[in-house]
Order: C-alpha cells, then sequence, then structure tokens
C-alpha cells in the first residue's frame, strides 16, 4: 500500500480536534474532502470514533477513587514489607545452613570417635520399662549421655521459642 | 431518552487535548489529587478498554488495576496529560497480558455480536461489528489516535511500538475501517 499524505490532511484534523467539523468547515474544503480518499477516510473515522468515546464514557462504570486508594496503599506497603522481609530470609537460610553445618560437623566428629553412645538406644527396647525417670537415671549414671541429650535439646528449645517470637512479632 | 444522552459532552470528557486539563502539583499525588485524577481520566480510560478489548467487565477490572498500577509506579512528577499518558500505557500493556494468556480469554473468539451488544447506541452499531473486524493491535491504534487524539510519537510511547511504524500501520488500520463503516452505512452498495 503506498501511503498518500495529503496536504490539507492537518486541516482537516484541526477542525475536528476542535470539534468544529463540520459547522465551520469552509465549502471548498468540504468539496474536497468528497473527492479526497485520506481526507474523506480521517473525517469519518475521527468522527465515529469521537462518537462512540462520548457514549461508551456515558457507559462506564466508575467506582469510587478511594478504593482504589486505600488498595493501592495497600500493595505499597506488602511490596515494602516484602522488600524489608528479603534480608531477614537471607538470615534464617544463613542461620539454618549454619545449624545444618553443625549437625553435619557433628555427625562425622561422632562417626570418626565411633558411635558407642548409641548402645544406650539399642538396649532401650528391652529396658524393663521405659520412662523417663529411668533416662534421667541413666543420664545420671553416665554424665556423657545427659550432655548429649541436653544439648541438642537446648538448642532445638532456643530454636523453637526463635521462630515463636519472630512469628508473633510479624503478626503484630 | 437514555440518561447518557442527556449528559453534556464536555462534563463527561474533558478536552485533554485542547490542554485544558490541570496540570498536577508538584508534590506527590495524595488522595485528593488522585481523586480529581481518576474524576478526568476513568472514563476515557474505560471507553478505551471497553471499545478495544469489547468486554465491560474486562474493562471494569483492567481499569482498576491500571490505577492501582499508576499509583504504585515510582515514576517522576509530571502533568496531568503526561500522567494520563503513562496510565495508557499500563493499560495497554495489561490488555496485551490480557491477550497472550491461554485461548479461552482471547479476543479472537469473541464473537462480533458481542461488540455490538456493548451499547445499543447508534454509533456503535456502527462502530462495533468494523471494530471486530479489526485486529486488537488495530483497534489500540485508532482509538489512541481517533478518538483519544494522541500523536505518533505519544502512540508509539504508550505502545511501544516503533514510532516509525505507527504512522503506517495507522494508515493501513484507518483505510480499513473507513471501507466497513462505508459498507455498513451504505449496505446496499456491497457486492452481491
Amino acid at each position: 500500500m503506498i501511503l498518500k499524505p495529503c496536504s490539507r490532511e492537518k486541516e482537516v484534523a484541526e477542525l475536528l480536534r476542535l470539534g468544529q467539523w463540520p459547522a465551520a468547515c469552509p465549502p471548498e474544503l468540504r468539496a474536497h474532502l468528497s473527492a479526497c480518499r485520506s481526507c474523506g477516510d480521517l473525517a469519518l473515522v475521527t468522527e465515529a470514533f469521537q462518537r462512540a468515546r462520548f457514549e461508551a464514557a456515558c457507559a462506564a462504570r466508575i467506582t469510587t477513587p478511594g478504593a482504589l486508594w486505600w488498595r493501592a496503599q495497600l500493595r505499597r506497603r506488602n511490596a515494602a514489607v516484602e522488600r524489608i522481609g528479603k534480608p531477614i530470609l537471607g538470615a534464617q537460610i544463613f542461620a539454618l545452613a549454619i545449624n545444618l553445618f553443625l549437625v553435619v560437623a557433628f555427625l562425622a566428629y561422632q562417626a570418626r570417635h565411633g558411635l558407642s553412645w548409641l548402645s544406650w538406644l539399642e538396649q532401650l527396647p528391652q529396658a524393663y520399662s521405659f520412662h523417663l525417670n529411668n533416662l534421667s537415671q541413666s543420664a545420671l549414671l553416665h554424665p556423657g549421655w545427659s550432655l548429649m541429650v541436653l544439648i541438642p535439646a537446648a538448642a532445638t528449645l532456643a530454636l523453637l521459642s526463635g521462630v515463636v517470637i519472630y512469628l508473633v512479632s510479624e503478626k503484630q | 431518552m437514555k440518561e447518557p444522552q442527556l449528559m453534556h459532552r464536555e462534563s463527561v470528557l474533558p478536552n485533554v487535548l485542547a490542554g485544558d486539563a490541570p496540570q498536577a502539583a508538584e508534590s506527590p499525588m495524595d488522595s485528593d489529587a488522585f481523586a480529581g485524577f481518576y474524576e478526568r481520566s476513568a472514563r476515557p480510560l474505560w471507553a478505551y478498554l471497553a471499545r478495544v478489548s469489547g468486554d465491560p467487565a474486562l474493562a471494569d477490572d483492567l481499569m482498576q488495576e491500571s490505577f492501582v498500577r499508576f499509583l504504585c509506579a515510582s515514576r517522576p512528577e509530571e502533568g496531568e496529560v503526561a500522567g494520563r499518558r503513562y496510565l495508557f500505557r499500563i493499560a495497554t500493556n495489561l490488555l496485551r497480558d490480557h491477550w497472550r494468556r491461554p485461548r479461552q480469554s482471547s479476543i479472537e473468539e469473541i464473537p462480533e455480536e458481542f461488540f455490538a451488544s456493548i451499547s445499543s447506541s447508534a454509533s456503535a452499531e456502527l462502530l462495533g461489528p468494523a471494530l471486530a473486524c479489526m485486529r486488537p493491535r488495530e483497534r489500540q491504534l485508532l482509538w489512541l489516535a481517533h478518538a483519544e487524539g494522541y500523536s505518533h510519537r505519544e502512540i508509539a510511547e504508550i505502545t511501544g511500538l516503533a514510532a516509525a511504524s505507527i504512522r503506517l500501520l495507522l494508515f493501513r488500520a484507518r483505510r480499513k475501517i473507513a471501507s466497513l463503516l462505508r459498507q455498513q452505512s451504505s449496505p446496499t452498495r456491497r457486492q452481491p
């Protein structure tokens, strides 16, 4: 398709833009429009679209701006919280990695020095009765075992309480 | 007579092209400033979305999303005209994203009758079927150029197309829709 712009197209566009078409259109321009396809198309299409725009705008179902304003504020707040939460997430991942490293190191250490302390676990089902009192008694009799039980238990408790405190503070 | 026809054109649509839209204050847009901007921009934006997508319900959703994104966007403080252009750009991107979704929501599957059912007015009955024959991109270009009165450079900014190609694309689209409009306005001239 060959693009052939008409020299009077701007004149027609200006009349349409100002809403002066066809009332303020000079007769010779009107005659030009009936002969020039480009200008005729411009006038026809612009008129149709402007009328459609007006009618569609009248039919628009507009909500209150306040609701949108607060929705945007909420979204901005959430985005800000997410931005702030990223370093916290990083710290959590780092802490988890450190914990995993310690566990692996501990297991490696134990593997190297034998797993003799696990023997009480093997004996546990054969015990005449399995009660906490018995555990504490055996821990008292074997001080090495008590440390093995107490340290991970304390670490787990500290970790869980930290998580609980974080979740509570986040909710607030 | 229907209520919309009683309304005066200038009371519904601000004449943005004539430059009578007030310029936004230099300070960031607060709630009151947004309310004013919304009052002046919501109807033209809804008209654009509804006529280009052919779906008034979709236009409702996309309009709200456009305004929310507009408020959330960190953009340099500019006048209202530039703000409105930015708003149309957001809406255009949302429309494009919508069309890229799975085919059940594609505009290509919307029946031709649906466009005519948006409004029963004379212009809608004339323009609806003609718009249905156009491609989504052509509808966008035509609406932005002839309904909103944006220049080629502004349309390029809104749609993300190259400014040089806007002129040719628009020329082709205009010629195509003008032929369709002429055919519809004088059905007796149609080929048997």
